[in-house]
C-alpha cells in the first residue's frame, strides 16, 4: 500500500495537465480565434484587407476594358481555352460557368470576408434595415481614433468591392459579417437597391471615421491608406452612378475645396514610379517590386506577346490588347498616348500593347507601378458630369485637357450631345486601361441623354470589324451577329453557375439573358 | 527352466518392490508440433504426488514418480495440455500441439487479454510462427492473405514501399481509411513499416466496431495490435537466423524494339495494299520519317542491336537478413534482446532498403505486488528510391544506346555542336537529331531522303542517365520506448501505469546533379526533415473476480496522448559543384511559397501538436464459461475539434453463448466447440486536417508609407477552406454476428462472421457558396455502409507420428455503398489522364465512369449503318473505339456515359497448407483476389499503344483486316481513357509463398552441441495468375501520387507499375 500515495500524486499531475493536452491551437499559423487582440495585430489584419485588393484587380480588366471599346483579345483565331474565354467576354457571349467570372467573384467576396472579419473584431456592425453602420463595445485595447480609422479603411474596401460587384452582376448576395457555410445557405440575392444601401452606408461612415487631413499634411507613415477624401470621391461616384447628381456635387465639391489634392503638372508624372502617391492619387492599389511577392504582374500580363525580354523582362502575355479604335482616338498632340499605348514589331506583326503599368522588372511579375483607383482628374470630370452642360463644367474638362498638352475645348462644343461626347471622349483617353471605361459606359445610360453603352459597343464592333473580328474562325462572326449580342441584358455578367448549383436550399435567380 | 522362470519372477518382484520404495524415473523429450523444435519449460506434473518438473532447453525431461502415480500431465502456455497414462513404459516423447487448434489461446484485445474461448467480438489472431521466413521486407507484406477481412495490397513492388491495408472495406471518404496500428500498447502510425518481423509474437486484428470501440475515435478502420516477444524464466536461449536470397522480375512489359515496330508497320502496310476499300499506303502513310530514322540508327549505327531499356532499369537484386536474439531470465527478471540487420535491394537500380533494429525488453517482478517492464526499440532504416519512374524506361525507344561506344561517339561528333562528346558518355536523343538518314527499309525498299530528321524530339535526357545523376535517399530513425509499472492493490485489483514515447525522425535528400534532366539545368537539392514525437500516458485499473460460476473482469482507464510534429524543407539550387551536396553551398535558397491551392512550397519549417485525452471502461462477465457478455465505452477528447465539439463517445456491447457447453449438446460428440457471438458498437475516425475548425491566417503583406512604401506585415484567412467550428467525429456503428465451431476434437475449426456497418457524420470537404469567402468547407455530412462476411477454416487433415498435414483457409467478402453525400447526388472526379470516377449515392464509394465500348469501328459501312452523330472529338473513327449509344438517341454525347465498374473485389482469399514429414516440412500459401476492376493508364501513352505488343497484336488495320475486332489501331479515334477500353479485371491469384525446411535430427544436433538447427528454402510469387483481359504486368500495382490519387474518392488507377518480384531465399535458423 505504500505505493498508493505516489500513484495518486502521479495521477493528479497527469489529470491537471489534461485540459492543456487538447486545448491546442495551431503553432505554424496564426488563427482568427486568438489573433487581433491588440493594436499591432489589428493593423496587420488590416494590411491583409488591403492585400485582398490584389486578386480581384488581377482580373477586373477582363470585365471593364475587354468588354468595352478599349481592348480586345489579341489572338483572334486562338483555340487556347483561356483565349476563348476572353474572346467570349469581349463578344458578350460568356458562359455562366466561365472560370474568370467565378474567380473574380470568389476573390471579390474573399476581400469582403477579410474586411468583414476586421469589422467584426472592431465591433462594427451593419443594420440592413436602417442602412446604418454602428459601433459596438469591444475588448481590444485600442484608442477610439485608431479604431475609427481602421474601421473606416475596412468599410471603404468593402464598399469598393460591392460597388464593383453591383455594377458587374447587379443585385448580388449581401454579406456584411463573417458567415459560416451553413449561414451562407440561407442567403439569397439582394436587390440592387439593397447593395447600394450598404455601399452608401459604408462610405458615409468611412467619410466620417477616416482621417481628413489635407494632402500636404498626410503623415509619411499613413501614405497609401484610405482617407476621408478617397471615401468621399468614391461616394461621389456612387451618387453619380445612382444619378443623384446633387449629392455627388456636394461631396465632390468638398474634395475639390478641402482635400488639398490636385492635378499633377504633366500626365507622365501621375504614373511615375518615382512619384508614387502624388497629389493626384486619392487611392491606389499599391505594388512594390523587389522580390517581396508584392510586385505587379500587369507589366508582364499586358506586355506584347512573344516579345522576349525586349519590352519587359520575362516577356509579355499580350492581354488587354488595345483596340485600333482607341489608338486612333488619340490626336498626335495628346501626351497621354505615349503613356497609355505603345507598339511592338512592325508591319503585319505590329502589336499594340498597354504601356501604362509597364515599368522595368528584374523578376517576372514583379512590377513597381501602383494601380490608381481614384484620381483627382476623375473628381474634376465627375464634377463636370454631375453639373452638366454649363461653362463651369467646360472648365473642369479643360483643366484635364491642357495638362496633357491639348487645347481647350473649342466653342463649337455648344450643345448637350456635343458636350456629352466631349466629356465621354476625355474620360476615355484620360483613364484608358484604369478599369473605368465599362463602368463609365454603364453610368452614361442614366446620367446622359445622348450616349448609351449599347450603341458605343455596336459602333465599335463595326469600326473594329475588319482589323479584328473578321479574323475569327469557325464560324466567322458578322457585324450583325456581334451587335446582336450587345443587349441590355448582357450589360451584366452572369451570376457564376457554381453559386447557383451549390445553393441547394434556395433557388437563385440567374441574370436575365443567361 | 521352470525354476529359473520362477527365480526371475521372484527377482523382478523384489526389484519391483525396491522400485516402489525408491520411485521410478520417467524420461523423454517434448517437441513443439508446429516447429518440430524442442520445447523448454514445459510443466510436467504427476498425479497423486507433490512437485513436478520442467523440460530443459533441449526439450528433455526426467521425473521420478512413485508407484501410486498413474498419469503425467504436460502443460505449457499456448499449448494444449496432454495427459499420458503410465504403464510399464518409462520413456514418453510428447508432441505439444499449439493452442491455435484449441480454445485456450489468449488473445490481446486492447488494454488487456482474453481467452479466445471467451471472445464475443470479431478478433483474429495471427500467431507468429515463421513469419520471418517469408521473403518479404515488411511485416504487412508477410501478413498478406493470412487474415480474413484484412486486405493487404502491394501497390508498389519497390523495396520497403508502403502497402495499402484495409480492414473490412473503406469506412471513410476524406478521413484516412488505414487501420490503427498498436505496437505493444502504443498506437504508432507507421507501425507496420518498422516493426521487425522476427520480434513479433502475435498480431491481433480487431475487426468489428465492438472490439475496436475500446480504441474509440481511431478504431473505425479496424485496429491491428502487434505484440512483440518477451523473455521467459529460462537459462539464456540464443537464436540466430540468417537468410540470403535474390529477387527478380516476374514479368516485363512486352515492348517491341524499333526494328520490330517498323517491321509491324510494313507488314500492316502490305495488308492495306491488299484491301481495295482503302487507298494503297504510301511510305509516308504508314511510318513517319522519324520512325524510319530511328530504324536506320538501330539497323546501321547499332548493327541491329536495340537497347532493352527495361533491363537497364531492372536487375536481379540481393536480399539478406540477419537476426539474433537472446532471451531468458529468472523467475523475477526476464529479458529479451534482439538485434537485426536486413538489406533488401530493389529490383530497380538505385532502390535499396536497409534496416537495423535493436529491441530490449525486460520484465521484472520488483516485489510480489509490483511488476515492472521496460521496452526499448530503436531502429534505423535507410532507403534509396529510384529517381525515375519505371514507366519512363518502358516507354523509351530501343534505337538509343545507354552509352556511346567509340563508333557512335565518332558519329555524333560529326555534328560540330557535339564536338566534346566522348565514348562512354550517356547517349542522348538530341545527339541523333537533325541528321540525314538513308537506308533499306523492312520491305527491302531503299529509302532515300535528303532532309534532316529528328527521330526523337526531346530535350530530356535518357531515363538511365537521369537515374544515375539524381539520388533520393531517406533515413528514418525511430525509437519506441515504454515502461510500465503494475501494482497489485488488493487481490484481483491491479493498477497499471504506462509511459511511452515514440520518436521518429526522417531526413531525406533529393539531389539532382547539374544537367540531370536536360542540358543546361542547374543542380538542385531538396532537403526534408520530419520529426514526430508522440508521448503517451496510460493508467488502467483492472479487477478480476470469480464468484462461484460468475466471472467478472472490470477495466477502467485514463489515457493522454500528445503528438508533436516538425517539418522542414529547404530547397537550394545552383551549387558550385555536384560533389558538395549540402545546402550551405547553394547559390540560391528558394523562399517559401503558397500556391493558389494554399499548399506550401519552397523552403519552410512547420510545427504542430495534436492531443488526445481518453477515458475508457470495460466490463466482461461470464457465467459458467457458457454465457458471455462484454460492454465497453470510451470517451475521446481531441484537439482536432473546436471547444464544445472535442468529445466523442464510443460505446459497445457484445455477447456470446457457448452452446457446446450446454447439457443438450453433450450427446453430439463430434462437435467439440460451438459458440454464437453477437456485437454492436461504435467507433470513430478523426483523421482529418487538424484545425479545420478554425480559420488559419497566412501571410498577406501590403506596402504602406511614403515613396514606394515598405512591406507591412499582414495576415489573412485561407482562401480555400472556410472554417466550420461545428465539425466533429465520424462515427461507425457496426453489427457483427459470428460463429465459432470446432469439430472432431478440434480437427476442424471454423470461424464465421457476418457484419454490417454504417458510418455517418462523414467528414466531407464540401463545396461552399463562394460568396461566403471560400469555396470549400469541412462538414459532417454523408454516410456509408459496409456489409460483409468472413470465413476462416483450419483443418488437421492428417496427424500421425511421421506425417502431418494442416490446411488453413480464409475468404472474405465486403461491399460498400454510399448512403448520403451531403445532399449531393454524386461527386465526379478526374484522374491524371482525364479518366473519370464517380461517387454516387446508392453505389460503391468509387466507380469508374465513362463510355461503354463495343469493339472498334470496323468499316465505313458499319458507321453509316449505325447512323450516329457526335460532337465529341474523334467520337466516331474507323479503327477507333466504338462508343455505345446507351440512351438510344442516335447521338453520342455526355448522356451516354455510365458507371463502368468499381475497384472493390468480391472476394479476397488465402489458403495455406503445411506438411511435415519426419524432419522435413513444406508449406505453401496461395492468395488471391476475385472481382474488382482497375483503370489501366498505360493505354494513355502513345509509346504503349505503339510498342507494347499487347496493344498491337491483332489490332484493326483496315476494313478487310479487322484483327480481333476489339483492338484499337494505335492512337486512332476517341480517347480510350474516357471509355471502358481501359477498364480491366483486377482479379488474380498467386502462389505467394513456398517454404521447404529441414530440421536436423537430434542425434546430429547433439554432436554439434547446438539446441536446434533448421535450414530452409523459401520462395515468393513463384506463380502469379492475372485475369484474362488484363494487359499490364502487376495487377496489384496502383499509382497513388498526389494531387489526383491522394483522395479516397479516386481509386483503382495504375500505370507503369513495377514488375512483381519473384524472390528466393535460403535461410538458417540456429538455437543454442
Amino acid at each position: 500500500m505504500k505505493y498508493i500515495s505516489p500513484v495518486i500524486l502521479l495521477c493528479c499531475i497527469v489529470l491537471s495537465s489534461c485540459k492543456k493536452t487538447i486545448d491546442l491551437y495551431p503553432e505554424s499559423n496564426l488563427n482568427t480565434g486568438t489573433y487581433y487582440s491588440n493594436y499591432e495585430e489589428v493593423k496587420a489584419g488590416l494590411n491583409s484587407v488591403y492585400n485582398s485588393l490584389y486578386r480581384p484587380l488581377y482580373r477586373e480588366w477582363q470585365f471593364t476594358e475587354l468588354r468595352s471599346d478599349n481592348s480586345l483579345q489579341g489572338v483572334a483565331a486562338s483555340n487556347n481555352s483561356l483565349n476563348r474565354d476572353l474572346s467570349d467576354l469581349d463578344m458578350f457571349i460568356p458562359a455562366t460557368s466561365q472560370n474568370a467570372i467565378y474567380s473574380y467573384w470568389q476573390d471579390a467576396y474573399y476581400s469582403i470576408r477579410d474586411a468583414n472579419i476586421m469589422l467584426q473584431k472592431l465591433g462594427v456592425t451593419y443594420d440592413p434595415g436602417a442602412g446604418t453602420i454602428n459601433l459596438n463595445a469591444i475588448d481590444i485595447p485600442i484608442s477610439e481614433a485608431d479604431r475609427k480609422q481602421y474601421a473606416g479603411e475596412a468599410l471603404f474596401i468593402r464598399a469598393y468591392q460591392y460597388f464593383n460587384l453591383v455594377r458587374l452582376f447587379g443585385g448580388v448576395f449581401l454579406v456584411h459579417k463573417p458567415i459560416s457555410a451553413a449561414e451562407s445557405k440561407t442567403i439569397n440575392r439582394s436587390s440592387t437597391a439593397d447593395i447600394y444601401k450598404i455601399i452608401l452606408a459604408d462610405l458615409t461612415a468611412a467619410s466620417g471615421y477616416l482621417s481628413s487631413v489635407k494632402f500636404a499634411q498626410i503623415a509619411a507613415a499613413d501614405k497609401g491608406k484610405a482617407n476621408a477624401w478617397a471615401a468621399k470621391t468614391l461616394l461621389g461616384k456612387v451618387y453619380l452612378t445612382l444619378n443623384r447628381k446633387g449629392d455627388a456635387v456636394t461631396v465632390l465639391q468638398d474634395v475639390i475645396t478641402n482635400s488639398g489634392f490636385s492635378l499633377q503638372p504633366t500626365f507622365p508624372a501621375v504614373f511615375s514610379i518615382t512619384n508614387e502617391l502624388n497629389s493626384e492619387i486619392l487611392f491606389a492599389v499599391r505594388y512594390k517590386a523587389g522580390g517581396l511577392g508584392l510586385g505587379s504582374s500587369f507589366g508582364n500580363d499586358f506586355g506584347p506577346l512573344n516579345s522576349g525580354s525586349t519590352v519587359i523582362n520575362g516577356s509579355g502575355l499580350g492581354w488587354n490588347t488595345p483596340s485600333t479604335d482607341l489608338d486612333t482616338a488619340f490626336i498626335p498632340a495628346d501626351a497621354r498616348r505615349a503613356v497609355t499605348i505603345s507598339i511592338y514589331g512592325t508591319g503585319t506583326a505590329a502589336e499594340l500593347y498597354v504601356r501604362k503599368f509597364l515599368t522595368p522588372v528584374t523578376i517576372t511579375n514583379d512590377g513597381e507601378s501602383d494601380w490608381p483607383v481614384l484620381r483627382y482628374a476623375d473628381v474634376l470630370l465627375m464634377m463636370a458630369e454631375a453639373k452638366g452642360f454649363i461653362p463651369e463644367s467646360i472648365g473642369y474638362i479643360n483643366q484635364v485637357r491642357t495638362r496633357s498638352g491639348l487645347a481647350v475645348l473649342p466653342g463649337t462644343v455648344n450643345t448637350v450631345p456635343l458636350f456629352e461626347k466631349a466629356l465621354v471622349d476625355e474620360r476615355r483617353l484620360e483613364f484608358a486601361f484604369e478599369n473605368h471605361r465599362w463602368y463609365d459606359l454603364l453610368r452614361y445610360n442614366t446620367t446622359m441623354t445622348s450616349i448609351t453603352a449599347e450603341q458605343v459597343i455596336k459602333d465599335y464592333f463595326a469600326h473594329e470589324y475588319l482589323v479584328h473580328y473578321s479574323h475569327y474562325t469557325t464560324p466567322v462572326p458578322t457585324i450583325a451577329s456581334l451587335q446582336a449580342s450587345v443587349t441590355s441584358n448582357k450589360l451584366l455578367l452572369p451570376i457564376p453557375q457554381h453559386e447557383i448549383d451549390t445553393h441547394t436550399q434556395l433557388v437563385v435567380q440567374q441574370n436575365p439573358g443567361y | 527352466m521352470k525354476k529359473s522362470h520362477c527365480l526371475l519372477f521372484m527377482l523382478l518382484l523384489l526389484l519391483g518392490g525396491t522400485a516402489m520404495a525408491q520411485k521410478k524415473v520417467v524420461t523423454g523429450k517434448v517437441l513443439n508440433q508446429a516447429t518440430n523444435e524442442p520445447l523448454e519449460g514445459v510443466n510436467i506434473l504427476a498425479d497423486k504426488q507433490k512437485g513436478g518438473t520442467t523440460t530443459k532447453a533441449d526439450g528433455t525431461y526426467s521425473i521420478s514418480v512413485d508407484t501410486k502415480t498413474t498419469t503425467l500431465i504436460f502443460s505449457y502456455v499456448g499449448f494444449a495440455s496432454q495427459t499420458v497414462v503410465l504403464g510399464d513404459k518409462i520413456k514418453f516423447d510428447i508432441v505439444m500441439v499449439p493452442a491455435a487448434t484449441t480454445n485456450d489461446e489468449v488473445v490481446v484485445i486492447g488494454y488487456g487479454t482474453q481467452k479466445k474461448s471467451h471472445l464475443t467480438g470479431a478478433i483474429t489472431k495471427y500467431q507468429n510462427d515463421r513469419l520471418e521466413e517469408t521473403p518479404s521486407s515488411r511485416l504487412d507484406q508477410a501478413l498478406q492473405g493470412k487474415i480474413a477481412g484484412v486486405q493487404i495490397q502491394n501497390i508498389s513492388s519497390e523495396s520497403g514501399a508502403d502497402t495499402k491495408v484495409r480492414v473490412r472495406g473503406v469506412g471513410s471518404i476524406y478521413a484516412g481509411a488505414e487501420p490503427l496500428v498498436v505496437v505493444d500498447g502504443h498506437p504508432v502510425p507507421d507501425g507496420l513499416s518498422f516493426v521487425n518481423m522476427a520480434d513479433v509474437a502475435s498480431v491481433e486484428v480487431l475487426k468489428d466496431a465492438a472490439s475496436a470501440a475500446i480504441y474509440g475515435s481511431r478504431g473505425a478502420s479496424g485496429v491491428i495490435i502487434i505484440t512483440t516477444k518477451s523473455g521467459k524464466s529460462n537459462r539464456p536461449k540464443f537464436n540466430v537466423k540468417f537468410s540470403v536470397g535474390s529477387k527478380e522480375a516476374y514479368e516485363l512489359y512486352p515492348m517491341m524494339t524499333t526494328t520490330e515496330y517498323l517491321n509491324l508497320l510494313y507488314y500492316e502496310a502490305a495488308l492495306k495494299a491488299k484491301d481495295p476499300s482503302v487507298a494503297p499506303p504510301t511510305q509516308n502513310s504508314t511510318s513517319t520519317t522519324a520512325e524510319r530514322g530511328a530504324y536506320i540508327i538501330e539497323q546501321q549505327l547499332r548493327h541491329g542491336q536495340g537497347t532493352d531499356w527495361q533491363r537497364e532499369a531492372i536487375r536481379t537484386a540481393n536480399v539478406k537478413n540477419l537476426q539474433m536474439s537472446v532471451s531468458g531470465g529468472s523467475s523475477a527478471l526476464r529479458y529479451f534482446f534482439s538485434g537485426g540487420y536486413q538489406n533488401d535491394q530493389g529490383m530497380m537500380y538505385h532502390s535499396e532498403y536497409e534496416r537495423f533494429n535493436v529491441r530490449s525488453k525486460i520484465d521484472a517482478d520488483l516485489s510480489k505486488k509490483v511488476k515492472f517492464s521496460l521496452n526499448l526499440n530503436p531502429s534505423y532504416i535507410k532507403r534509396e528510391r529510384p529517381s525515375v519512374n519505371y514507366i519512363d524506361f518502358v516507354r523509351f525507344q530501343s534505337y538509343l544506346p545507354v552509352y556511346l561506344d567509340e563508333e557512335l561517339a565518332a558519329y555524333v561528333r560529326q555534328d560540330p555542336q557535339w564536338a566534346d562528346v566522348k565514348a562512354g558518355d550517356f547517349a542522348q536523343a538530341r545527339y541523333f537529331n537533325g541528321r540525314v538518314y538513308n537506308g533499306v527499309m523492312p520491305d527491302g525498299s531503299m529509302w532515300v531522303n535528303s532532309t534532316a530528321i529528328t527521330p526523337f524530339n526531346t530535350a530530356n535526357n535518357t531515363p538511365k542517365s537521369v537515374m544515375e545523376t539524381r539520388a533520393i535517399i531517406s533515413n528514418d530513425y525511430r525509437v519506441l520506448s515504454s515502461g510500465d509499472l503494475t501494482f497489485n492493490i488488493i487481490p484481483g485489483l491491479d493498477l497499471k501505469i504506462t509511459g511511452s514515447a515514440y520518436v521518429s525522425y526522417r531526413t531525406s535528400i533529393d539531389f539532382a546533379k547539374r544537367n540531370s534532366n536536360r542540358a543546361g539545368e542547374v543542380n538542385r537539392g531538396v532537403y526534408n526533415n520530419n520529426l514526430n514525437i508522440d508521448l503517451l500516458n496510460e493508467n488502467t485499473l483492472t479487477y478480476k473476480k470469480q464468484i462461484k460460476q460468475h466471472s467478472i473482469n472490470l477495466l477502467a482507464g485514463f489515457t493522454a496522448q500528445k503528438t508533436r510534429t516538425r517539418d522542414e524543407q529547404i530547397i537550394g539550387t545552383d551549387f558550385p559543384s555536384d560533389n558538395i551536396q549540402t545546402a550551405n553551398n547553394a547559390l540560391v535558397i528558394m523562399p517559401p511559397t503558397i500556391d493558389a491551392n494554399g499548399s506550401l512550397g519552397g523552403s519552410y519549417t512547420l510545427k504542430n501538436s495534436v492531443g488526445l485525452l481518453s477515458y475508457l471502461g470495460r466490463l466482461t462477465y461470464d457465467f459458467k464459461n457458457r454465457y458471455l457478455l462484454s460492454a465497453s465505452i470510451r470517451a475521446d477528447g481531441s484537439s482536432m475539434f473546436a471547444p464544445g465539439h472535442k468529445w466523442g463517445y464510443f460505446p459497445s456491447v457484445s455477447a456470446g453463448w457457448v452452446l457446446s457447453q450446454e447439457k443438450f449438446f453433450e450427446k453430439i460428440s463430434w462437435i467439440s466447440n460451438l459458440k454464437l457471438r453477437g456485437s454492436y458498437g461504435a467507433s470513430g475516425n478523426n483523421r482529418i486536417l487538424p484545425f479545420a475548425w478554425i480559420d488559419l491566417l497566412y501571410p498577406a503583406n501590403y506596402p504602406i508609407g511614403a515613396g514606394n512604401g515598405s512591406s507591412g506585415a499582414g495576415f489573412s484567412p485561407s482562401r480555400e477552406i472556410l472554417a466550420n467550428e461545428g465539425i466533429t467525429w465520424e462515427r461507425t456503428f457496426q453489427f457483427n454476428g459470428g460463429l465459432d465451431l470446432a469439430l472432431f476434437k478440434n480437427a476442424i475449426t471454423i470461424g464465421f462472421d457476418i457484419y454490417q456497418s454504417k458510418t455517418d457524420k462523414l467528414l466531407l470537404r464540401q463545396n461552399t457558396l463562394a460568396f461566403s469567402g471560400a469555396p470549400f468547407s469541412w462538414n459532417n455530412i454523408g454516410s456509408l455502409k459496409n456489409n460483409g462476411i468472413e470465413l476462416e477454416i483450419t483443418t488437421n487433415n492428417i496427424r500421425n507420428k511421421n506425417f502431418k498435414w494442416t490446411t488453413s483457409a480464409n475468404i472474405a467478402h465486403n461491399r460498400n455503398e454510399i448512403l448520403e453525400l451531403g445532399s449531393e447526388p454524386f461527386f465526379l472526379n478526374s484522374g491524371e489522364r482525364s479518366e473519370q470516377y464517380i461517387n454516387k449515392v446508392g453505389g460503391p464509394l468509387v466507380q469508374f465512369f465513362g463510355y461503354k465500348t463495343d469493339g472498334v469501328w470496323l468499316s465505313q459501312q458499319q458507321i453509316t449503318d449505325a447512323g450516329l452523330s457526335t460532337a465529341l472529338p474523334n467520337g466516331i473513327a474507323l479503327g477507333g473505339v466504338k462508343l455505345v449509344d446507351l440512351n438510344g438517341d442516335k447521338k453520342i454525347d455526355d448522356d451516354d456515359r455510365t458507371e463502368l465498374g468499381d475497384p472493390y473485389p468480391d472476394f479476397t482469399w488465402g489458403l495455406t497448407n503445411n506438411f511435415t514429414y519426419r524432419n522435413f516440412d513444406l508449406s505453401f500459401m496461395l492468395q488471391g483476389v476475385q472481382g474488382g476492376s482497375l483503370v489501366n493508364g498505360d493505354i494513355n501513352y502513345q509509346e504503349t499503344r505503339r510498342y507494347n505488343s499487347r496493344y498491337t497484336d491483332n489490332r484493326w488495320v483496315s476494313p478487310l483486316f479487322q484483327g480481333d475486332g476489339k483492338t484499337v489501331y494505335s492512337t486512332v479515334g476517341f480517347n480510350p481513357m474516357l471509355t471502358d477500353y481501359v477498364i480491366e479485371d483486377a482479379s488474380y491469384y498467386a502462389l505467394r509463398e513456398v517454404i521447404v525446411g529441414y530440421t536436423l535430427p537430434d542425434k546430429l544436433v547433439k554432436k554439434t552441441k547446438l539446441g536446434s538447427l533448421r535450414v530452409y528454402f523459401s520462395a515468393q510469387n513463384l506463380y502469379f495468375h492475372n485475369a484474362s483481359g488484363y494487359r499490364g504486368i502487376n495487377t496489384e500495382g496502383r499509382f497513388t501520387s498526389a494531387p489526383f490519387y491522394s483522395t479516397p474518392l479516386v481509386d483503382g488507377y495504375q500505370r507503369g507499375s513495377f514488375p512483381i518480384a519473384k524472390t528466393f531465399t535460403f535461410g538458417i535458423d540456429l538455437n543454442f
